[in-house]
């Protein structure tokens, strides 16, 4: 209620009637958040001890689900997969979306077309975006391999159909997907850092990469923070890229968490189940997120 | 003065907001009734719409409405003529049609199902998920029903699959099962004689290497096995000796070899050409560049209605499906649609009526015309879909069936093993894992689903 603030010498009730009114402001708001979000989480951390289908009454479980779902070689494999999917995606993410910013915050010809065409890819549709990836990525004649053939490389990798090489292409559609919606961010950051110290740097004999270790990089960590912060969380909880491009396959090679979130929820009706491996992932996405909130302390400049 | 605005205008927001919302929630249950399946109104839209048609029966105290919820009904026609006949016969009785998409189908069934008397009649589209249906209580048992009316059973295929625990869920509606498809000019170009109603799948294999001809984009392929599991799985439990519960599944390796051997020989098209492509059995054959096609004679109508729209100009012929060595010719492996009543509806009756007129003769007439296969078969079933224009020769004599195995048993983990089969089976068919590893695997896999362990 910080925009009550300047009213506060008024006296206790105004301040009181002036809290109500903000609190009517966000009610709004806020009942949607609690019917939709807070309620649903809140069920989902119960059905994650119950044993239920949906329909019959639910029978207390214990930590069985828990049990079941680390007993379950698909649960844990896919932890590992969301874990290498996500460590490369926010990585090459990071880097090609502040390459990108570096490069378009200098001065050339077409810089505004760039920025937008760079940014295309975060409005399409994953719809669109995994059909045309699907058939980019074909084994036999998708134009990726032919590309590759043409540069030499006897036997391109069969990219989504196959089990090593697919969760590499969905690190790749993923990156290609989120980098222009990162370099805005890194956009913004760049065009707030004054050139003035830029200019004394250049006077005290300092260039190009000095430049950017020096200055720009330290400057940019708080965004650097919310990137990272930001990628992980997303990452952490692909569902649509994966189960659009592969449903999770071939095998279970790119089944993620989420994905067996959906399965054990919509085709085992294992609502059980499913929220306790909803619930694990909950767990490691809110555990990261106080690591980077540590880490940020430490590494973010100011 | 400027704290009253503010009070005011604060209320005012937090009205027009609540109104906002309100209206936001009238208008999703105000919409038509028939929704893509995509968003979750749906259910809502069809719960509202009883209530507000059951408000119309008591004003005008004799229409009842039930719901009929339906996948793609635009692929049936006939089910819309259909309900126009029931309703014309049965004056008193509306029914609400529900379009769902068919990749939603079942999902959508089953939170209507959980919401209560969303829906009256219960359209099952995989047969196999009945049995968790049913063990949910969620199906009326419709024996007193078949009693109460004398019902005639008889002439039902597949009728006592749906009798689970001495309770008679459903009563099956629609029956596909896996023919043959071929295109005659290949076979009359390659000089190779049509394929016979009875003939093995050895005999098949050969019959597809003589009919393969031609490189790249011209290339002929003399037969066709679909991305589905079912496509090579199913011709291993033809024989029903086996299902796919498994748990062991060493009898499938012959059928694998099989389709390995034929992918590397370039008889079939590539598993992982398909799935990446997501090309779909349909168009490949239509544009002539098939041969052979084992699919389901859900497929037969699609043809009729491809090429009397110029299409496709396929000369395409049914045969019977082809047999493992040593099994009667005519054993086939197929499925059916069965229609029940939901335990929670408030016009058991009306339901009954309907699920009467559709799953009995009245209904199979429209389902025959249509080049659909009803699960109420008599003497002039077949011969009726044979003299659809637009049907091969010969149709009659290739539908006959002398068995037909289910492709997935009636039992509550068959969605659940046919999942992992699923993952299992593109393991195999892209050569990541061999054909032993992988069928130990699936072994492993679904005992664990079963609590076999």
């Amino acid at each position: 209620m910080k925009d009550n603030s300047k009213k506060k010498a008024k006296g206790l009730s105004l301040n009181v009637r002036n809290n109500l009114i903000g609190y009517s402001f966000i009610l709004p708001n806020f009942i949607g958040f609690f019917i939709f979000i807070f309620v649903p989480v809140m069920f989902s951390l119960f059905l994650s001890f119950s044993h239920w289908d949906g329909f019959n009454p639910m029978e207390f479980a214990g930590l069985d689900n828990f049990k079941d779902i680390f007993s379950d070689k698909v649960f844990t494999s896919s932890i590992w997969k969301t874990i290498y999917f996500s460590v490369f995606t926010v990585l090459f993410s990071m880097i090609a979306s502040l390459a990108l910013a570096v490069l378009l915050n200098q001065k050339m010809k077409l810089r505004g077309f760039f920025r937008c065409a760079l940014f295309f890819p975060y409005v399409a549709s994953t719809v669109a975006v995994s059909v045309v990836f699907n058939a980019m990525f074909q084994k036999d004649y998708g134009p990726i391999n032919e590309f590759l053939r043409f540069i030499g490389i006897a036997n391109p990798p069969g990219w989504t159909a196959s089990t090593d090489w697919v969760i590499p292409a969905l690190i790749i559609v993923n990156v290609w997907r989120n980098m222009g919606y990162f370099m805005i961010i890194y956009l913004a950051a760049l065009q707030g850092i004054d050139e003035s110290l830029y200019e004394a740097a250049k006077m005290d004999g300092a260039s190009g990469w000095r430049l950017f270790a020096k200055i720009t990089w330290p400057l940019l960590t708080p965004s650097t923070f919310f990137v990272v912060m930001m990628l992980t969380i997303n990452s952490f909880k692909v569902f649509d890229l994966v189960y659009l491009m592969t449903g999770g396959g071939p095998g279970t090679a790119s089944t993620m968490i989420s994905q067996y979130i959906y399965n054990q929820a919509f085709v085992s009706w294992n609502y059980g189940r499913s929220s306790a491996a909803a619930m694990i992932l909950f767990l490691i996405v809110g555990a990261l997120t106080v690591i980077q909130f540590r880490a940020e302390k430490k590494f973010v400049n100011y | 003065m400027k704290k009253k605005f503010a009070k005011a205008a604060a209320l005012g927001l937090v009205a027009a907001m609540t109104a906002t919302t309100l209206l936001a929630g009238c208008s999703s249950s105000s919409s038509s009734e028939s929704t893509t399946a995509a968003s979750g109104d749906t259910t809502t839209a069809a719960g509202d719409t009883t209530e507000a048609e059951k408000e119309e029966t008591e004003a005008s105290g004799e229409q009842v409405t039930i719901n009929f919820p339906v996948w793609d009904l635009a692929t049936t026609p006939y089910t819309s003529e259909m309900v126009a006949a029931f309703e014309e016969a049965n004056p008193n009785i509306k029914v609400n049609i529900i379009d769902v998409a068919a990749s939603e189908y079942t999902n959508k069934l089953s939170i209507m199902l959980n919401g209560g008397a969303d829906c009256d009649v219960v359209f099952i589209k995989d047969g196999d998920t009945i049995a968790s249906i049913a063990e949910k209580g969620q199906l009326e048992d419709l024996t007193p029903y078949i009693e109460r009316d004398g019902f005639d059973t008889s002439k039902y295929k597949s009728f006592n699959d749906y009798n689970l625990d001495g309770k008679q869920v459903a009563i099956p509606f629609k029956t596909s099962h896996y023919v043959l498809y071929y295109n005659k000019d290949i076979f009359d170009a390659a000089g190779v004689e049509y394929p016979s109603n009875d003939m093995t799948w050895t005999e098949w294999e050969e019959m597809c290497t003589k009919l393969t001809s031609g490189e790249g984009s011209s290339k002929i392929y003399g037969g066709f096995l679909h991305t589905w599991q079912a496509c090579v799985q199913n011709w291993a439990v033809q024989d029903g000796e086996n299902t796919i519960l498994g748990p062991d599944y060493t009898f499938m390796k012959p059928y694998y070899e099989m389709a390995l051997r034929m992918q590397d020989a370039g008889t079939i098209m590539d598993y992982a050409t398909l799935k990446t492509g997501n090309i779909a059995y349909a168009s490949p054959f239509q544009q002539g560049t098939v041969a052979t096609l084992p699919m389901g004679t859900w497929f037969m109508s699609q043809m009729i209605a491809k090429k009397a729209a110029g299409e496709t100009d396929v000369n395409w012929g049914i045969a019977t499906i082809p047999h493992p060595e040593g099994l009667e010719a005519g054993s086939t492996v197929g499925s059916t649609t069965p229609m029940g009543i939901n335990a929670k509806s408030e016009h058991k009756d009306e339901a009954w009526e309907f699920v009467k007129f559709a799953c009995g003769p009245e209904g199979a007439k429209f389902m025959a015309e249509a080049g659909e296969i009803p699960s109420y078969q008599d003497e002039t079933t077949l011969e009726t879909i044979a003299a659809i224009e637009g049907m091969p020769e010969g149709t009659a004599e290739a539908l006959k069936t002398v068995s037909i195995v289910p492709d997935r048993p009636i039992n509550t983990y068959s969605a659940e093993v046919n999942k992992m089969l699923e993952e299992e089976h593109s393991l195999i068919m892209i050569k990541d894992s061999s054909i032993d590893d992988v069928l130990a695997e699936m072994s492993e896999r679904s005992k664990q689903i079963q609590g076999l362990e």
